[in-house]
């Protein structure tokens, strides 16, 4: 058709189409508008091989008994020194133990303690939507199960929706799988013996290992496999 | 040239600024304790209410008149808007007297008079105050042409401006008004017709004054004041209120006019002082800090709208005090490397419904005590928004894996063989101790009544984990819990 060649087109008119085209598309499939994507880091050895980092903008969950939890959390204050950034810690059971960090990494972490879990829903709701953060750790881990599945399914895949526009990087723990829009689930499952309170901080967080499943992974995954992931 | 900002009935402006829905009616402003009229409103004085009339007087006469008593913080705030706009006008201000300021202005490069004045004017009508503005060449006569300016009145030839004044405007000595009045002398002109000599032998020197003053020759030095930046709205209720609404609605306007005279001196807002006067006697007080100062009337009323949208107080406010602590601009240049926060101040706003959801206790970032007592540790207001050392994380030096504390520290049985625990009974854990690490003492406070001394072990029980146990003053607890599958 006569004036669909683009490449038959001087290189300013070109452009100018190009431009009109692209607004046009935004503006007929907002859904489909260029997302800031891109990976953050996360300086574990085993997760950053299998995923780069954390993934922006989506959801990742992260599932293991409290130790790997906590230990995670280490290496995200770990990660917000090294970018220079801030972060958030929703802690749904005030279980967060501050003594022992370090003060400058601590001052980079927003600590929000909750009385209930469903309050920690709401909290994570609102630092999503401001946007302002770029690292959001919501800990279920050390909350009785039964509690968090009183949680709407419905929750996770909003969390879903509100930072796919965002850079945000936004990790929920949980104890057994249970968020079903996670874009990500990463398994811990180390456990430790009392010699590891006699090793280096970082040299457990060199020795945590982790099993990481891309959504269509876990999805697809039988169910014995996702039990043990 | 000399100019004179005068807000014509400003005891009744100030009464009526934040009260829009009274300025057509007929209002009076009493004096509080002889309950007299002091100024009335144009529509009390059509209804035949004038100032000095006692208020039962003034009822029977318009029985629709509304008496209010003086608003003596609004006409506190009015009066330092009013000098504050007198001080971004000529470093020369003078408080003339309640609603009037006088300006020297010898030294401004005005060509357009009238123009000036309207943006004045207008400026006034943006804080919700009817101003009129006189300029001529002495403070007098700029007084004279405010009073009869609508809304201004420029002085060029001050005899022919002067020449059409009554003799009264000049306030002469009233021996000297009578006697005028007598001779058949009623305007200004027609006194300085007289010659001035043969009047001051006659009549004394108080006519020459009154001469010089009916010719527009006197002059003298203004009794200078300097602004305080004291960016404050305050407003008494009748009666208190049970609801935000007319809160949020003030401090709305607050802000509105606030800002403008931020705007006008240079300044953005840093801090916010909310006092809300409560009818127990007892006032609710709140500062907010803004993480990125501003003068941006509706960023500052979000910060006001979540904090008072959660706010439940054990009394009923009777009224609202508003004062902004202004900062100069900042000018920081944002860091090559450092991820300043993209929008402070919504962050700001997103900490208050933090709070209110959560509580204020419990978000922050957390400072830890220099104590070796557990848990010792203090949350304060994040301040990402502010520059920070750029630091390069050293390799943590922290042994062990991280507790998950239980707060409360849950209680706990615990057998003891050799002075080590053997078996634990708990909520979280019940079983054989299999490993122990400890004890780990510590102790302080010795210099104080508080005075603590605990001990502390970690173990592990067989069938759960890794916790910590502590004992003190022979009391077992759990404090928290290092690995396992469930907390």
């Amino acid at each position: 058709m006569p004036g669909n060649d683009l490449a038959a087109l001087p290189a300013q008119d070109r452009a100018a189409r190009l431009t009109a085209l692209r607004g046009l598309l935004a503006e007929r499939f907002p859904v489909c508008e260029l997302k800031p994507s891109g990976i953050l880091p996360t300086g574990l050895a085993a997760f950053d091989e299998a995923e780069g980092g954390l993934r922006r903008g989506a959801v990742t969950e992260l599932v293991g008994p409290v130790s790997g939890g906590a230990l995670f959390v280490e290496a995200m204050m770990a990660v917000l020194q090294r970018e220079r950034c801030f972060g958030a810690l929703v802690d749904a059971a005030g279980s967060f133990d501050p003594q022992g960090a370090d003060a400058a990494a601590l001052a980079r972490l927003l600590w929000v303690r909750c009385p209930d879990p469903l309050k920690a829903v709401k909290v994570a709701d609102l630092l999503l939507r401001d946007g302002n953060l770029p690292l959001i750790l919501l800990d279920f881990q050390p909350v009785p199960l039964r509690e968090v599945r009183r949680i709407p399914a419905s929750t996770w895949h909003r969390f879903q929706r509100l930072i796919e526009p965002t850079g945000t990087a936004f990790v929920i723990l949980t104890s057994q799988p249970l968020v079903e829009g996670a874009k990500v689930r990463v398994v811990l499952p180390q456990r430790w013996s009392l010699a590891a309170m006699c090793e280096r901080r970082h040299a457990l967080l060199g020795r945590l290992s982790a099993q990481v499943f891309a959504r269509r992974q876990f999805q697809t995954a039988p169910e014995g496999e996702r039990q043990t992931a | 040239m000399f100019a004179v900002v005068l807000l014509p009935t400003f005891r009744l402006q100030a009464a009526l600024r934040f009260r829009a829905e009274l300025h057509a009616r007929a209002v009076a402003i009493t004096d509080g304790d002889k309950g007299a009229a002091v100024e009335v409103s144009p529509a009390a004085s059509a209804s035949g209410v004038r100032a000095g009339m006692p208020g039962v007087q003034a009822l029977a006469r318009c029985p629709e008149l509304i008496l209010l008593p003086r608003a003596l913080a609004a006409e506190r705030t009015t009066q330092a808007a009013l000098i504050e706009l007198g001080g971004s006008l000529s470093p020369e201000v003078e408080a003339t007297a309640d609603g009037c300021v006088t300006v020297d202005l010898r030294g401004a490069k005005i060509t357009d008079w009238p123009q000036w004045c309207e943006a004045v004017v207008t400026h006034l009508a943006g804080l919700d105050l009817r101003g009129k503005v006189g300029v001529a060449p002495n403070p007098d006569l700029a007084f004279l042409a405010a009073r009869r300016a609508e809304p201004f009145l420029v002085v060029q030839a001050p005899a022919i401006f002067l020449a059409q004044l009554a003799v009264a405007e000049i306030e002469p000595p009233p021996h000297l008004h009578a006697l005028l009045r007598d001779w058949g002398i009623h305007t200004l002109g027609q006194l300085t017709s007289l010659p001035r000599g043969e009047l001051a032998d006659r009549l004394g020197p108080d006519a020459d004054r009154l001469w010089q003053r009916a010719s527009g020759q006197t002059t003298r030095l203004l009794r200078l004041v300097r602004p305080v930046e004291e960016f404050a709205e305050a407003f008494d209720f009748e009666q208190e209120i049970e609801t935000v609404e007319p809160l949020l609605f003030l401090l709305r306007r607050f802000l509105d006019q606030l800002t403008l005279r931020l705007a006008a001196a240079h300044r953005v807002a840093a801090r916010l002082l909310l006092t809300l006067p409560l009818d127990d006697d007892t006032t609710h007080e709140r500062v907010f800090t803004i993480p990125a100062p501003t003068d941006d009337a509706e960023i500052l009323f979000r910060i006001l709208h979540s904090h008072l949208e959660s706010l439940q107080l054990a009394a009923h406010p009777t009224g609202v005090r508003l004062l902004i602590e202004s900062a100069r601009p900042d000018h920081q240049q944002l860091r090559l490397f450092e991820s300043a926060l993209r929008d402070p101040n919504r962050f700001g706003e997103t900490l208050a419904r933090l709070a209110a959801i959560v509580g204020a206790e419990n978000v922050g970032v957390a400072e830890v005590a220099d104590t070796h007592r557990p848990d010792a540790f203090r949350l304060v207001e994040p301040r990402f928004h502010q520059p920070r050392e750029a630091a390069s994380p050293a390799p943590s030096r922290a042994i062990g894996l991280p507790l998950r504390r239980y707060r409360p520290p849950i209680a706990a049985q615990v057998r003891v063989v050799r002075q080590e625990p053997v078996e634990v009974s708990s909520a979280p854990a019940t079983g054989r101790v299999t490993d122990t690490l400890g004890p780990y003492r510590a102790s302080g406070g010795w210099w104080e009544r508080e005075r603590w001394g605990v001990e502390e072990w970690d173990v592990e029980i067989a069938g759960h984990g890794l916790y910590r146990l502590r004992r003190e003053d022979q009391i077992w607890v759990v404090e928290g819990c290092y690995d396992a599958e469930l907390c």
